[in-house]
């Protein structure tokens, strides 16, 4: 149990808090929490989980403070509570083509590794969604093999094309759209994984099991070609 | 059918609500109106609005009847005046309803000694919500559009004017506040009693970098005992958080997420909208509440 308490933040928000470390075992508790806690059918306006917090977000102070002894009940019981965890378990077609790997050649120079190496290495593993943040349905995955293990780029991009996947520390991520950003690319999806119009935008949720495997540029335009929906991509990829 | 085009644009036009929940553990900011206040008190005037309001920021657009007639009225202190289709021109006050017919146009000029403006529209803009919400986040491209509004969006209101009927109400009068009692940061123990001494003595001017997503401040370096970077966590707008450089930001309705600076102090929540109306060069200072 990592728990270790409730605090305020500011007049209507409350931050759970699980230590000042990461790891994998903190976020399956901060996840369990999060799962729990989403589905009191509180009325509250935002919770978000990351690595060792829970920041619980109220319309204003007097329903932040109704509702604290009802979390602070739930959160006492965690361990004990058993819950069914509706993760997903997906398997990502990702592209390794250097034309997508931006940062390949920097990453073999580093490692004194081949190509070959650094696919078996990215796709040799299932990794946990810690929390999706930084910008709508970036997944932060980990934990990469410690061969793998690159600090981000001195120099962030300004653009990195969407659908990239990124490693960085001991995380692997996807860029849902383009954006500025400073993980090393490797590769490419051939799907988009946050949609709009979707009343559930987010391909993945925190607590999802992911791993990937290399397709060839042909494969990856065949399947690039199908515009899946989310709902579509559900079925495809996840068990 | 009525419609209404963008002629000019004025600067940082978006549509906004009171904002987007129940998205932010899926990276979704919470966006909404910078001033709250002011589409609250526009409620009162325009109850038919759909939750699709204008916003301008310093300069503020001109809107013009293309087909039919629209009931708008406009909330913030600004000037503003009419181009009737007759050629004529006539002033208009905030928070008064104006009737536009065909051919009229209504030209907001800019926003006095505060920064944000709104237009409420009866019936709305005619728009389908994103994430169950009107608001553009334009950094992330999310809303019902996706950008900032420009010359020659047009808007489709399918429903007429209820009612010709003259409505207002006095201008709210909002105290400039320059003093803002702050609650302490999930971080506020990263700071040293000195760091601490010098944020609540030190008088911060408000950068002209600022924008939706924070409020940039000048002044004494704040600087961090501990450190600057943080596992990144979920974060409320309102945030005062301290990057490297000590110079601190307060973070406003277009938050990130998640945020990897130490917050040294948090704003009450009804001060965001307070803070968000100062110009750049205003200068502001802080008072810690140590007690909830």
């Amino acid at each position: 149990m990592y728990f270790k308490g409730i605090n305020s933040y500011g007049d209507r928000g409350m931050v759970l808090d699980f230590g000042d470390d990461s790891s994998k075992s903190i976020s399956i508790e901060v996840n369990k929490a999060f799962s729990i806690i989403s589905n009191l059918g509180l009325p509250l306006l935002n919770i978000i989980p990351s690595f060792n917090k829970i920041v619980i977000i109220f319309e204003n102070s007097q329903i932040r403070d109704q509702n604290r002894e009802k979390i602070t009940l739930e959160m006492s019981e965690i361990k004990s509570q058993s819950h069914k965890s509706a993760h997903k378990t997906w398997k990502i077609p990702a592209c390794y083509d250097e034309s997508f790997a931006l940062d390949l050649k920097l990453i073999q120079k580093l490692h004194h590794i081949t190509k070959e190496e650094i696919i078996n290495l990215h796709t040799s593993e299932s990794y946990y969604t810690y929390y999706i943040g930084f910008m709508p349905g970036f997944p932060y995955l980990g934990d990469i093999p410690s061969q793998l293990i690159t600090p981000r780029l001195a120099t962030p991009r300004i653009n990195i094309p969407a659908r990239s996947i990124g490693i960085a520390k001991n995380h692997t991520c996807i860029y849902p759209k383009i954006s500025p950003g400073g993980w090393n690319i490797i590769g490419q999806i051939p799907f988009d994984i946050f949609d709009l119009q979707n009343p559930n935008p987010s391909l993945f949720l925190p607590g999802d099991k992911v791993s990937f495997y290399s397709v060839n540029q042909k494969e990856f335009q065949q399947i690039q070609k199908k515009h899946f929906s989310i709902n579509e991509l559900v079925k495809e990829y996840s068990s | 059918m009525n419609s209404l085009v963008i002629t000019r644009t004025g600067t940082h036009l978006t549509v906004q609500d009171f904002g987007r929940f129940h998205y932010q553990h899926l990276g979704v900011s919470p966006s909404g109106a910078m001033d709250q206040r002011i589409i609250k008190e526009l409620e009162k005037i325009i109850p038919l609005h759909h939750n699709q309001f204008i916003e301008f920021a310093y300069v503020g657009p001109s809107i013009k009847v293309k087909e039919g007639s629209v009931k708008v009225c406009v909330g913030g202190n600004c000037n503003m005046n009419i181009q009737k289709n007759n050629g004529t021109q006539i002033m208009c006050q905030p928070y008064k309803s104006i009737n536009l017919f065909e051919g009229d146009e209504l030209n907001i000029h800019n926003t006095i000694e505060t920064v944000y403006g709104y237009i409420a529209v009866e019936h709305g803009l005619g728009l389908n919500p994103c994430l169950k919400s009107f608001s553009t986040d334009t950094k992330a491209g999310i809303g019902s559009i996706n950008r900032p509004l420009k010359v020659d969006d047009t808007f489709e209101i399918l429903e007429d004017v209820s009612s010709w009927d003259h409505l207002s109400i006095p201008n709210p009068t909002y105290k400039k506040e320059t003093n803002f009692k702050v609650y302490p940061g999930p971080q506020l123990q990263f700071f040293t009693d000195q760091a601490l001494q010098s944020f609540i003595s030190t008088t911060f001017t408000i950068s002209a970098q600022s924008d939706r997503m924070g409020i940039r401040l000048k002044g004494e370096a704040i600087l961090s005992s501990e450190s600057h970077d943080i596992l990144s966590e979920g974060i409320l707008p309102g945030s005062i958080q301290v990057p490297s450089d000590g110079q601190p930001i307060v973070l406003m309705r277009d938050i990130p997420c998640t945020g990897g600076y130490p917050k040294i102090a948090i704003l009450k929540e009804k001060d965001i909208s307070k803070i968000s109306q100062l110009p750049p060069g205003s200068q502001i200072t802080f008072d810690l509440q140590t007690i909830y």
